[in-house]
């Protein structure tokens, strides 16, 4: 289902406005797409945030402009905890649009009765689907993952519209035996390592000399 | 034993300044939790090591460690005892800097509980302050 956001026009633009914006509790975004202008918004925080955190792609947006749009990047501040910038395409509901999507887990592995361990490798996959049937996320069961087998991108269930963008053949998740590390001797610990090119320096001084 | 490079370029480094935030190394890429550094510093090849170690113990092969950092630069000095000059010393130990931002360890297959117990362990052997995040949304 989408999500509405209350936009509103954006007039003044660069640093220290943006950064007034921001500390208001809203957050600067950018419409653009099907070869119309750009037009510079401001959304509230609170608003994009949730609709972020909720894994929605296609949203409906009112206030200044009405569309229908998709969520094309999110900028994140250094720490990951605040949304900086928003970039927004125009799409319609049966345009097809490439979109990252989240992976989650669901289920017991029997593999790890078995004693191995679930490792989720790849935790997004790209696909290609009509904008108006974007999932929010993809679940992948592993009730029947056992040891030493592995589930791959081809095998996750996309929509029936979707295609997969992503390498079919790439392992999303797998169950292998836990790899214990042994620590090393502590007598290696004093070796130093080999400088690039010291090697060849000193031979040409000795073949000079 | 303790992380260092195989093969450098130099075998000293200057000492540089720890400037702004990490925009490199951020994001919790391997794992679903992650200790993410607060402040910048230089972290001991042997504080990672310790770290890690913490760590592997309280999860026992339940869960995946991922270290995501690692000593590139090497730290110099002179012996005791010894008098002014005669050039740099040698170096000593290894160590990765980290700014504040940079993702240190990740973790993934256990409860969001078992790895803020995990972390919390292994903050106590960080020299620098950190926090407990998870995957950023797609």
């Amino acid at each position: 289902m989408a999500d509405v956001l209350n936009v509103s026009k954006r007039e003044a633009l660069g640093t220290s406005n943006t950064r007034r914006l921001r500390n208001a509790g809203q957050i600067p975004a950018v419409l653009y797409g099907h070869g119309q202008d750009n037009v510079n918004l401001a959304i509230p925080a609170i608003e994009v945030e949730s609709a972020i955190r909720q894994g929605t792609k296609v949203i409906d947006i009112t206030g200044a402009v009405k569309d229908s749009v998709l969520i094309n990047e999110v900028q994140w501040d250094p720490f990951g905890s605040e949304v900086l910038h928003v970039d927004l395409t125009r799409v319609s509901a049966d345009e097809a649009v490439d979109v990252t999507l989240v992976v989650e887990l669901r289920g017991d592995a029997p593999g790890l009765k078995q004693g191995g361990v679930v490792e989720h490798l790849v935790h997004e996959i790209e696909i290609q689907c009509p904008a108006g049937e974007i999932p929010d996320g993809l679940s992948v069961s592993v009730n029947e993952l056992n040891l030493n087998e592995s589930i791959t991108a081809g095998e996750v269930e996309i929509p029936a519209s979707a295609t997969l963008v992503s390498p079919a053949d790439q392992v999303i998740v797998q169950c292998t035996e836990p790899v214990e590390v042994t620590d090393e001797e502590e007598g290696a610990a004093s070796v130093e390592p080999e400088v690039i090119g010291r090697k060849a320096e000193d031979e040409e001084e000795g073949g000079e000399s | 034993m303790a992380l260092m490079p195989k093969r450098v370029k130099h075998r000293k480094s200057q000492r540089g300044h720890i400037k702004g935030n990490a925009t490199r190394g951020n994001r919790v890429v391997f794992g679903d939790y992650a200790l993410q550094a607060m402040q910048g510093g230089w972290i001991k090849a042997q504080t990672i090591e310790a770290g890690r170690i913490a760590a592997q113990q309280y999860i026992r092969g339940e869960g995946k460690l991922y270290v995501r950092m690692f000593p590139h630069r090497s730290i110099t000095s002179t012996p005791l005892e010894t008098r002014m000059g005669k050039g740099k010393g040698e170096p000593e130990h290894w160590v990765a800097t980290v700014k504040p931002g940079t993702i240190m360890y990740e973790l993934s297959g256990v409860t969001e509980e078992q790895a803020r117990v995990c972390f919390a362990r292994l903050a106590h052997k960080m020299p620098v302050r950190v926090r407990f995040t998870r995957r950023r949304p797609a």
